[in-house]
């Protein structure tokens, strides 16, 4: 999977003015850190849940803090996009284009297995200049099977079982998921393992946080919730 | 008449016709039939299927009503390959225009980016022009609902009522004498059924020979609707109209 590590390409230097306005000593900053996010999804008994921070920052300053990261593509499908947000606000709206058209041809929903193969070719399609976000992506398949899996910034897909994380806290998440999930767990309790999951990883990241968005999806409704935590 | 001006698109005839272009409605006046009424909450989009074999098995749920955006849809008539193929530029253009301005396309947008399509083929290309005829039918913020007509030439206009393929002429005629401003989609539905009973070829009017599309706000949340009327629903509509044959065995 390809790391979150590249930087801007900057000059030795000098930092651009445009950048930093008032701090003239932060580092060169990794363009996937530049907004601050953390998204995560979680499979339960016959259902899933799916949560993102709600912060959205400019790299240091805080600028929302009501900022959605996971948006729906139909009743049973769900999109969460970490990373840089201008990037995750036009790959959400190039699919909503591509579901759409879909949908009239098709006349049904698309599966979240082939949702997932069409994020991960139009990913891929920008091989070498891509968007610069990480996709999850949150489902009730046929027979409402719950299907999670995510994806890096070019397409490489990453079916899981049991959890999926991404964004600048994914290191605290990954800690946070592994020892709180617990495989068929109920609607109510898989809504406070993810809320507690997140929250506590984003505590420990500096730029995501400002409270949760919790989405949990069953076959006969949709629960979504916002968190309060440690609003920093 | 003019034979040698017939075979190209691209030239206008001594009396100023293009006559490719009357050729080609000529061959919707073959097809089957479409209405469509303009109530003051919604719009309603009657066709008639021409070909109502048993041995047809369609895997569309429509044959004469397409979706075009979740607040737009059209009934055609003429044919159909055609058809389709624009149907196809509708619902492109219409996404291209909601991806770049983040709101639904405006309806006589989308029906003018289309007839520009449809003209485009009566002036270069010596292509011929699409053999259909559109009746669109949508909402939107600015004009509520609205109902085009378009046809081979690239014209198109706003109607209140409007009726394309076989017998159109009489169904006009019909639509002018009958219909009132601020109908109710009910009773555009049942006025549709019954301009449709009298014009059309076939004997009996039944469920199978028709479809119904209605565009109007759910009651709710206020978004747009598309519905296509189920055969059952139609079934019962047309009772209720008394407009159905009496069973064989009855």
């Amino acid at each position: 999977m390809l790391g979150h590590k590249p930087s801007l390409p900057l000059p030795p230097h000098r930092t651009p003015r445009s950048a930093v306005s008032a701090n003239l000593a932060t580092p060169a900053m990794s363009i996937f850190e530049y907004n601050g996010s953390a998204v995560v999804a979680m499979v339960g008994k016959n259902c899933f849940a799916i949560a993102s921070d709600r912060r959205l920052g400019v790299q240091l300053q805080t600028v929302a803090t009501d900022f959605q990261r996971v948006f729906k593509i139909h009743g049973k499908l769900y999109l969460g996009l970490s990373g840089l947000a201008t990037d995750a606000q036009t790959l959400y709206q190039r699919l909503v284009f591509k579901h759409k058209l879909y949908q009239l041809r098709e006349e049904r929903d698309m599966k979240p297995e082939t949702f997932a193969s069409l994020v991960s070719a139009l990913l891929y399609e920008k091989r070498f200049g891509p968007y610069f976000c990480q996709p999850i992506i949150a489902g009730l398949g046929e027979d409402n099977e719950p299907f999670i899996c995510t994806m890096d910034c070019i397409g490489a897909k990453e079916l899981a079982k049991d959890f999926v994380v991404s964004g600048t806290a994914s290191e605290s998440l990954y800690g946070a998921c592994e020892s709180m999930y617990k495989p068929n767990m109920e609607p109510e309790e898989l809504f406070e393992t993810i809320s507690q999951a997140l929250l506590s990883s984003v505590d420990r990241d500096c730029l995501s946080g400002w409270g949760g968005y919790v989405l949990v999806v069953t076959p006969t409704e949709v629960q979504e919730r916002v968190l309060k935590g440690r609003m920093d | 008449m003019s034979r040698r001006y017939d075979s190209r698109t691209t030239i206008f005839s001594p009396e100023g016709r293009l006559y490719q272009v009357e050729y080609a409605m000529e061959a919707i006046g073959n097809a089957g039939s479409a209405l469509g009424i303009l109530a003051a909450d919604g719009v309603v989009l009657v066709g008639e299927k021409k070909v109502t074999s048993k041995l047809l098995q369609s895997s569309r749920s429509a044959e004469k009503m397409y979706k075009i955006d979740s607040h737009l849809a059209c009934a055609v008539a003429g044919i159909m390959s055609d058809a389709n193929i624009l149907i196809n530029t509708a619902r492109l253009h219409a996404q291209r225009y909601a991806l770049s301005y983040q709101e639904a396309i405006p309806v006589e947008q989308l029906v003018q980016s289309l007839c520009d399509t449809k003209q485009g083929y009566t002036q270069f290309g010596g292509l011929r022009p699409f053999g259909v005829s559109f009746l669109f039918g949508g909402w939107d913020k600015k004009h509520g609902f609205q109902l085009y007509m378009s046809d081979p030439s690239g014209n198109y206009g706003g109607w209140k009522a409007a009726a394309v393929g076989a017998n159109s002429q009489a169904a006009q005629s019909m639509l002018k004498q009958d219909y009132r401003d601020g109908m109710t989609r009910e009773e555009a539905v049942a006025l549709a059924l019954k301009v449709l009973s009298k014009t059309m070829d076939s004997t009996s009017l039944t469920a199978e020979k028709l479809e119904l599309a209605e565009v109007f706000l759910q009651p709710g949340t206020g978004e747009v609707q598309y519905q296509v009327c189920s055969p059952d629903a139609m079934g019962k509509l047309l009772a209720k109209a008394g407009l159905t044959q009496p069973a064989p065995d009855a």
